[in-house]
């Protein structure tokens, strides 16, 4: 073996330690972690090898390694660690570590990760819709106009006036980001390939394993320790989904309706039937709330399974709950607007703009949040499958 | 006042010194002993390291020193019930399970060989039988028969009774109450191996041909379940492929989380026996740190430098069935930083050692660690522990605590009990 400088970044293990993995230096390298982690590789396994680059603050090393996005936090080895290292929420801390290091701007990032500027990232949301509240003089809820008596969220907010191009405006924002971020976490990975290393499969191939493998929860399914979170993660993640294709349909469908629509709002009304705008709304409404119900059934289970693993696996960090909570309070929200609305009582009106503050909470700080890690997540594993690591 | 005596709780390697030590020098000792034996867990090794010469010398000069003093009174099947302070020492009560056999057996196997019923024989581990009627090892002493009375239902003790012409089985025997006046109380409880089928994934009592250090000893020697011929336990074979898996359970906050100093040097020296007898077979050891103490590091480079035999850095974390009643582990080789899968004939736990205190604390009023370990600056005067009830330890160190502990009781005696 050829002999190698290292330089530890001593401020580095101390971030790390600071941002929850205080039980790093516990860590004698027994590599019981190793062993016991069912998605890791044969071949140079984490997170023995993280534990120690962590250690040793090898920051560079760490940020350039997919192995720590190819790491589920199944916490097999922090359950078997004999020195309660807790492996899997050291290389949690890592991870938000990452997000920060390759997301911008960056003093966003840092914002995200500190509980005492919550109430802040939270004032902006709520600032920006009491705004258009007030603005039309609706702070008093009996001023908002009904529909044949009935509320209607559209006389409310009308929705291509504030709604939308706020919200357009913010997701493209951020995906920006996120793609931005992903690209630097690429070619920092890229840059850390031994030399000559030929890619072991095609792009395409890899990106479409990846994308399988993700609908499938497939390295989700190798966890022991905490086996029930993987069918928690698929009801969040096809709940996402799902209301990701609600969400398309119900533009689809404030585009192209007549009178009030966004072609006819630009005098361009264009013809369609009755019959396809109600079949679609039926359509949108049925994938919607199926949705909604599992997005909240299905954080709750990721709610309990996290106490019911807290002894083995730790309870996880303020990042990790922070998600947690914003998700949860989408999805409890948006389904009482729907319910309030139904039922016709102005309490539905601030109901509401408290979801699309969750809403744009969950949009506007993606980047930096644990919304993140699906893009880096998805990186990682369609370069681990690319180089052949998994 | 009545006569009092030096009141020492465990008849192994560690009591039988405090005894022997204190009565030499004139005292009178009680020894209370829970197994129908003395000498403890020394009495089942195979051999001490570093010199590899078998303990049942050493044993058989203590079981000398004790019959030819009569200063020492043992009671074997015995456990300290109650312990009571008073000024210038203890009143202690004792309970003696009945043994079904009197001091007039001759140690001729006849009730043995009339017994119809077999017990699992846990001096050696459950990996062999006994009669119901035993005796717990050759060289045991008192060389006296056990009826176990659990295993030995209907007519199987009358079978026995009636096979001995010495009179020496006593079906009726009953539990009996003594009290002794103690001057001081010596705690030498010593340890038992840790029960390493806690982990989980280390595959003891679920894996065929998983074995734990002690049973090891078993194995090797010459009274043992095979006769003193390395055997796997499956099917007999001659096991030539050994792995020694060591730190099971030991350094493990899930399990006992401090070193237990003996297991490193335990696999050494069972590589010795291994290579002893099958000079071609290989000896694999996967470690987290080889810790041989002090010269015990000369005892390493020994067997380190024999034929056949490796040392991995790494620890085993799995241990899995493979075919033909094989065993394979994994394991992360850190120095390669590769995750591995070797198979083996036979796998060796190096388990490490429990106080007995954690199970079965004696009825005093000590201070324990939270593994059961005694805390020896928190005793009360008086009270003394010594050995592996305060830290795991090897015989050596055990003998030299001892000596030291008999002097500290001698003192209290002499003083008039509780100093």
């Amino acid at each position: 073996m050829s002999e190698r400088v290292l330089n530890p970044d001593l401020g580095f293990v101390k971030d790390v330690i600071n941002a929850g993995g205080e039980s790093l230096k516990k860590c004698y390298q027994c590599a019981t972690c190793s062993v016991v982690c069912n998605v890791s590789p044969d071949d140079s396994p984490f997170p023995r090898k993280e534990m120690v680059q962590a250690q040793w603050g090898l920051k560079e090393e760490l940020f350039r390694n997919p192995d720590i996005w190819l790491c589920h936090q199944c916490s097999d080895c922090t359950a078997y660690c004999p020195r309660g290292a807790k492996p899997g929420e050291v290389l949690g801390a890592i991870r938000r570590m990452s997000i920060e290091e390759f997301s911008a701007p960056r003093f966003l990032a840092k914002m995200v990760n500190q509980p005492k500027f919550l109430l802040l990232l939270l004032a902006v949301p709520v600032a920006i819709i009491v705004a258009f509240v007030a603005g039309q003089g609706f702070l008093n809820f009996s001023n908002v106009p009904l529909t044949d008596g009935k509320i209607e969220y559209g006389n409310f907010l009308f929705s291509l006036k504030y709604v939308d191009p706020l919200f357009s405006a913010i997701a493209v924002l951020a995906l920006a980001s996120l793609i931005m971020g992903a690209t630097k976490y690429w070619k920092a990975m890229y840059a850390g390939m031994p030399a000559g290393q030929q890619p072991a499969k095609p792009l395409g191939v890899a990106v479409s394993e990846t994308i399988s493998e993700i609908i499938a929860h497939k390295r989700f399914d190798k966890c022991e320790t905490t086996k029930a979170r993987s069918t928690a993660h698929k009801l969040v993640f096809f709940s996402f989904i799902g209301l990701f294709i609600t969400t398309i349909l119900a533009f689809g469908k404030v585009i192209l309706q007549p009178g009030s629509g966004y072609l006819a709002y630009l005098g361009h009304p264009v013809e369609v039937s009755a019959a396809f705008l109600t079949g679609l709304t039926v359509v949108f409404k049925i994938i919607g709330n199926v949705s909604a119900v599992a997005l909240i059934i299905g954080i709750f289970l990721v709610m309990s399974n996290r106490m019911k693993n807290a002894p083995k696996a730790g309870i996880g960090s303020y990042y990790d709950w922070l998600f947690i909570t914003i998700v949860a309070g989408l999805g409890i929200t948006g389904l009482l607007a729907e319910l309030l609305r139904l039922a016709n009582t102005p309490i539905a009106y601030p109901t509401y703009m408290i979801h699309l503050s969750f809403v744009f909470f969950l949009f506007a700080y993606a980047p930096f949040s644990k919304m993140a890690h699906m893009f880096y997540r998805a990186t990682a594993m369609v370069f681990g499958k690319m180089t052949g690591r998994i | 006042m009545a006569e009092q005596s030096i009141l020492v709780i465990g008849g192994g390697i560690s009591g039988l010194t405090v005894a022997l030590e204190a009565a030499e020098a004139g005292h009178d000792v009680t020894i209370v002993e829970k197994n129908p034996y003395l000498g403890g867990r020394v009495a089942q090794l195979n051999k001490y390291f570093p010199k590899l010469c078998p303990p049942v010398c050493g044993l058989e000069i203590n079981y000398r020193r004790v019959k030819e003093n009569a200063k020492v009174t043992f009671h074997t099947m015995a456990r300290v019930e109650s312990v009571s302070a008073r000024d210038g020492g203890f009143d202690v009560t004792v309970s003696v399970a009945p043994r079904y056999i009197n001091d007039r057996c001759v140690g001729c196997d006849a009730c043995a060989q009339a017994c119809p019923a077999y017990r699992q024989d846990d001096f050696n581990f459950g990996m062999s039988k006994t009669k119901a009627a035993y005796l717990p090892f050759e060289q045991a002493y008192p060389m006296q028969y056990v009826i176990d009375a659990a295993s030995c239902a209907k007519d199987c003790g009358q079978k026995c009774k009636e096979a001995c012409k010495y009179g020496a089985v006593e079906l009726d025997m009953k539990p009996q109450t003594l009290k002794i006046n103690a001057s001081a109380i010596v705690v030498a409880t010593g340890w038992n191996p840790y029960d390493i089928s806690k982990a989980d994934n280390l595959g003891m009592g679920k894996v065929k041909n998983v074995v734990t250090n002690m049973m090891m000893e078993r194995l090797a020697a010459p009274n043992g379940p095979t006769g003193g011929k390395i055997l796997r336990p499956s099917d007999g074979k001659e096991p030539k492929k050994v792995a020694f898996v060591q730190c099971a359970g030991s350094r493990d906050e899930n399990h006992l989380p401090y070193c237990s100093y003996i297991c490193c040097m335990a696999s050494l020296k069972q590589t010795a026996y291994l290579k002893e007898q099958y000079p071609d077979a290989t000896s694999d050891i996967f470690y987290i740190d080889i810790r041989t103490p002090g010269r015990y590091e000369k005892f390493y480079w020994k067997v380190r430098d024999m034929e056949g035999v490796s040392f991995t850095k790494g620890k085993v974390a799995r241990v899995e069935s493979a075919p033909n009643d094989d065993v394979t582990v994994t394991l992360e080789d850190v120095l390669s930083g590769k995750r591995v899968q070797r198979t083996f004939d036979m796998v060796v736990l190096a388990a490490g050692m429990e106080a007995a205190a954690r199970q079965t604390p004696p009825p005093l009023d000590i201070n324990y660690t939270a593994e059961g370990m005694i805390v020896p600056s928190t005793l009360k005067p008086g009270i003394y522990a010594v050995g592996s009830a305060k830290s795991p330890v090897d015989v050596a160190k055990s003998v030299q605590d001892a000596t030291g502990a008999a002097l500290k009781s001698i003192q209290s005696a002499l003083a008039g009990g509780r100093k």
